[in-house]
């Protein structure tokens, strides 16, 4: 932190008390406990805050003008394998030409040209254990029950990031926020988030374990 | 004027009729096209969010800007007819992440890093104990002077002059004294 930590805390202060926006610098991370704190009683003193006509006339317009259909998100994008620069659809506006890949939340994921890849053995699947796997653009976790195999997309319905297997909850977690899902691709938090794609798996008689995914 | 009375009563007869489109107004009673009915309860669930994060960041233009941000990232969602509770869950989930993404940013550190604050800081749903009685109730955790130099600050507007004469004390010295009661302040827990 440059200077003295209060003078940088107290200028935090100050701003807040009249109403300015937070100006940090990467030193004050710090003071992140005090800083935070001073923002939490700034916000609080007055009790909870209800939006400016303006702003929420602002909000309104925006709902109402932002792209409709046939947009898709940077989360769908990358759960369909299309390789989407995350620009483009971060502003969602680039991706409108992509309109017939557009995957819901809980529909299995149907590359365009997909393949069958192989991605590992049955005998490599324990029973109640998640198992990454990647075939080609698209990422899944694989559970095995019994002798079928079913599987959901590794990428959060929430928000792109990439799940990892807590074997001792047994469920998805999403490094990006708390959020879990179980192996069904439900969530099982209480954000009620939309469910996670499933991905076409498949047993095959030499007791490989392909999943519907791209070169 | 007869020509024009006319012309009147028979504006009338078509509007009624409806026989061919007329440039002049034709209702009174405009109804809000369904896109406008699912904005406003959008808007409503909304003003939670802005609340939520007004609490957290205590200002006003960076609040908004959250907030947009949480709207614009959750429209498919919202755009899905999905039940209330549902939205909600989703919004504070976002506004959750949106949070984190802030901090990080403003202040240089990794989401991971924040991650436990964030877990402390951000519940699930709105929190019924929003504003006033929360800073309350962290005041009322802290020693006498950390709890009076921040209540004089933050809730009665005083200037560090102003604070340091109520006090008996120099600027310098409530400078630091305020920095070390936010501190303590930041380790006071919400109730279980």
């Amino acid at each position: 932190m440059n200077g003295k930590h209060e003078n940088r805390v107290e200028k935090v202060v100050s701003d807040l008390l009249r109403g300015r926006r937070l100006k940090l610098r990467g030193g004050d991370a710090e003071e992140k406990a005090a800083i935070t704190t001073a923002a939490r009683l700034a916000g609080g003193r007055q009790g909870p805050q209800r939006m400016q006509p303006a702003f929420r006339k602002r909000l309104a317009r925006a709902l109402e003008e932002s792209p409709r259909d046939g947009w898709i998100t940077r989360r769908a994008a990358l759960v369909a394998g299309l390789g989407l620069a995350a620009g483009a659809a971060a502003g969602a506006v680039g991706a409108r030409a992509l309109e017939p890949q557009t995957v819901k939340a809980g529909d299995p994921i149907q590359p365009a040209n997909g393949r069958w890849i192989d991605v590992a053995a049955m005998s490599d699947l324990v029973e109640g254990h998640g198992k990454r796997v990647t075939a080609g653009g698209v990422g899944a976790f694989l559970f095995r029950h019994g002798g079928t195999v079913t599987a959901v997309s590794s990428i959060c319905s929430h928000l792109p990031c990439e799940l990892w297997w807590d074997g001792r909850g047994s469920n998805l977690v999403c490094p990006c926020h708390p959020a879990t899902f179980q192996p069904d691709g439900n969530p099982s938090d209480p954000y009620h988030l939309p469910a996670l794609n499933k991905v076409y798996a498949r047993v095959t008689a030499a007791g490989r374990v392909e999943v519907l995914g791209t070169e | 004027m007869p020509a024009i009375s006319s012309a009147a009563t028979s504006f009338r007869r078509s509007a009624v009729t409806q026989d061919e489109p007329t440039a002049q107004p034709q209702a009174e009673v405009v109804e809000l096209p369904a896109a406008s009915r699912a904005t406003n309860i959008a808007l409503d669930e909304l003003e939670l969010v802005y609340a939520f994060i007004y609490a957290r960041v205590g200002n006003r233009a960076d609040a908004e800007d959250l907030t947009q941000q949480v709207a614009l990232k959750a429209i498919p969602r919202l755009r899905q007819n999905a039940p209330a509770s549902s939205i909600r869950g989703y919004l504070f989930a976002t506004a959750r992440s949106v949070l984190g993404g802030f901090w990080s940013t403003r202040l240089g550190l990794s989401e991971a890093e924040l991650r436990e604050d964030l877990l402390l800081v951000v519940p699930t749903d709105p929190p019924s104990e929003e504003g006033t009685e929360s800073v309350q109730r962290i005041l009322a955790e802290l020693s006498d002077n950390y709890r009076r130099v921040l209540e004089l600050r933050f809730l009665h507007g005083y200037s560090l002059k102003e604070v340091a004469k109520e006090m008996n004390s120099t600027v310098g010295a409530i400078k630091v004294m305020q920095l070390r009661a936010l501190r303590a302040a930041a380790k006071v827990r919400p109730p279980e």
